[in-house]
């Protein structure tokens, strides 16, 4: 059982990195049509665009938190402040890949344990393999609102850092393995520059952390060929 | 193309859909633990002991079992308890007298090891006089047979399947230490008590256990602890946000928020043998060196707890295992080794240069019957480690080479060595 969930991720990521290799094979295949037989046919690719991301918003730990009995007068704190980047492929189709790291606060608790403080702050950083598709792939048009809405899915390793600050200063950390998935709408600010929403679910599967975050984006669509 | 249209949403219902299986196996019976045996003499606790034929359960729980008593000293108190030790799937059962009735009545659960079986189980002792069963009293004429008959029943539901057991032979009396895993179990196993807790040591018999091995490791603050993995996880611990190494912490940070998957404190050395000593009657202890660092402070324990079971008047022996070369440089760093118990788990030329009263090779190497017959020969006892297989753990047995057996299965090498004729 437990070993179901990272092999079924990786099924998953393996499924996209295979869709994404046959939405290219599907132009290509059209490319090698004779002239004679399509010469209408636009056969350039493209465009491809490199597009990265940063954003930052507000985290809330979604998943069971058990505080120690020692601890008095306990305090816990569900809410963060996360801070993603992603870098993205933009084929010209509409499975889109890339990478996504950042920094995801979990919770924290403090209290006292016999008079003397004590604090728990937990965090996560994620290193995730990313896909992206745009809602338009179903119902939209270019200029739809459907083009600006996506959904993405991520899978890979999370590290999870615990920072203890009682009786001196422990920092740990602990290797998982985990998904994320998110919805995301992105606004049109300029040629190069977009805004985007996105919610997004993170999930260290493991080290059983999960946050629910929403975040405003920064997208740059830094080279284009 | 459009295949993957269906593959993908169904592959994501599987991936993050399906709930990670949680087992557990909450004890459904509170032992009373009253101190003394009531109504189970010593007489008739000895007439108990033995191994007795399954007719009503066999399929549940094989043909044969095996009846053992252990007890738990408080002080100058003893609680004694009943163990069965059956063939099929790892299964035990953990009974105690009840004090409320005339009769010889036997109350607690059985579990098997294998999967998250448990459930509830009320025994009664009679005599078997001429083909009737009547009540037995401790004495028992030539020609009668002890016979347990009760019931046994699945989770907290009141026992209503029959199981009925008659006395067949005594137990093998053979020398052979069974050695309990992590201190008397793993956690893995659902036991009530966690690995390497003062809890599981304390149970460790009832498990079937002679001894137990213990892993041991420092805290930042030197304190020698009870703890297997490299890292504070969720396998072990309670979820508490901390994570690294247990090395990475001191004693003080450990003892006041870390807390074992069953709620109990990551126990000092000294604590775990102090309950060896004066709560069990396990007869060894094996402190596995899971530490890389001097081994002087556990020298220094071995060697008082050594002398605190002397004075008990208790027959217990604690070695030091040496299971890596590193593990052997820090013993030859010591600067006295005598009165130092070791075993060593590295090849028979070193074990023979240590001059190590024990040798104890991993099982996968095989029997290794002429290394083993030359260690013996050699005035050496030798032990064999971690065997949980059940056929291998019959098979070592009826060997008759090993001194004895490290499993994480001890009642099924109980059931084998006191069964074995």
């Amino acid at each position: 059982m437990n070993v179901r969930l990272p092999i079924i991720n990786w099924l998953v990521v393996l499924l996209l990195l295979s869709l994404s290799a046959s939405a290219q094979q599907v132009r290509r295949a059209r490319r090698i049509v004779p002239d004679s037989i399509d010469t209408k046919k636009d056969t350039r690719r493209g465009p491809y665009t490199i597009v990265a991301s940063a954003g930052s918003g507000l985290s809330y730990y979604s998943t069971h938190v058990l505080i120690p009995d020692a601890l008095e007068q306990s305090h816990l704190s569900r809410f963060g402040v996360p801070a993603s980047f992603r870098l993205m492929w933009h084929p010209d189709h509409r499975l889109r890949i890339g990478l996504e790291s950042g920094w995801v606060p979990m919770y924290s608790y403090r209290g006292q344990i016999t008079g003397e403080p004590a604090r728990v702050n937990i965090s996560v950083i994620p290193v995730l393999v990313v896909f992206s598709m745009p809602l338009a792939w179903l119902s939209g048009t270019e200029r739809s609102v459907a083009r600006r809405m996506a959904v993405t899915v991520g899978s890979g390793y999370y590290l999870n850092q615990s920072r203890l600050r009682y009786a001196g200063d422990v920092i740990g950390s602990k290797n998982s393995l985990g998904w994320m998935a998110a919805g995301s709408y992105t606004h049109p600010i300029g040629r190069r520059f977009r805004v985007a929403g996105e919610l997004k679910w993170y999930d260290a599967v493991s080290a059983e952390n999960a946050a629910f975050t929403a975040e405003v984006q920064l997208v740059w669509r830094a080279f284009s060929w | 193309m459009k295949r993957y249209c269906y593959l993908v949403p169904i592959l994501f219902v599987i991936a993050f859909g399906g709930c990670r299986k949680d087992y557990e196996a909450p004890l459904p019976y509170t032992f009373i633990n009253s101190s003394g045996s009531g109504r189970f003499s010593p007489a008739v606790r000895q007439a108990l002991e033995g191994v007795y034929v399954v007719s009503d359960g066999s399929t549940q729980f094989g043909s044969e079992v095996v009846l053992k008593w252990s007890y738990l000293l408080e002080g100058t108190d003893s609680t004694h308890y009943l163990s069965v030790f059956t063939g099929l799937d790892a299964a035990y059962f953990n009974l105690e007298g009840s004090a409320q009735t005339d009769s010889l009545v036997l109350n607690g659960y059985w579990r098997k090891l294998v999967n998250a079986d448990i459930g509830l189980a009320r025994l009664v002792v009679q005599a078997k006089h001429n083909g009737r069963l009547q009540a037995f009293s401790g004495n028992l004429p030539a020609g009668d047979t002890l016979v347990i008959k009760g019931l046994y029943g699945a989770g907290k539901n009141t026992p209503s399947l029959p199981l009925t057991l008659q006395y067949r032979r005594p137990l093998n009396k053979k020398p052979f230490n069974i050695m309990a895993h992590r201190s008397g179990g793993r956690t893995a196993d659902l036991l009530p008590a966690s690995e390497n807790s003062v809890a599981i040591i304390k149970l460790a018999s009832r498990l079937g256990a002679t001894g137990v091995e213990m892993d041991v490791r420092y805290t930042k603050d030197g304190v020698p602890v009870l703890y297997h993995d490299n890292t504070l996880n969720l396998r072990l611990i309670e979820k508490s946000g901390l994570t690294g190494s247990l090395e990475s912490y001191t004693y003080k940070q450990l003892s006041a928020l870390v807390r074992l998957i069953n709620g109990e404190q990551i126990p000092t050395l000294e604590e775990a043998l102090e309950a060896v000593v004066y709560n069990t009657g396990l007869k060894f202890v094996w402190l596995d060196t899971k530490y890389v660092g001097p081994m002087d402070p556990i020298q220094a324990i071995q060697q008082k707890y050594l002398q605190k079971a002397r004075q008990a008047g208790r027959d217990l022996n604690i070695v030091i295992g040496l299971p890596t070369t590193d593990a052997l440089d820090s013993y030859k760093a010591l600067k006295n080794k005598a009165n130092t118990p070791i075993l060593c788990e590295l090849d028979t030329a070193i074990t023979r240069n240590l001059n190590a009263g024990i040798w104890a090779p991993r099982w996968t190497l095989g029997p290794q019957t002429d290394e083993v017959l030359a260690m013996k020969a050699q005035g050496r006892t030798v032990y064999v480690w971690t065997l949980d297989e059940p056929t291998f753990i019959e098979e070592f047995i009826n060997q008759n080479k090993f001194d004895g057996i490290l499993s994480n299965y001890s009642p099924v090498v109980a059931f084998y060595h006191y069964t074995e004729q």
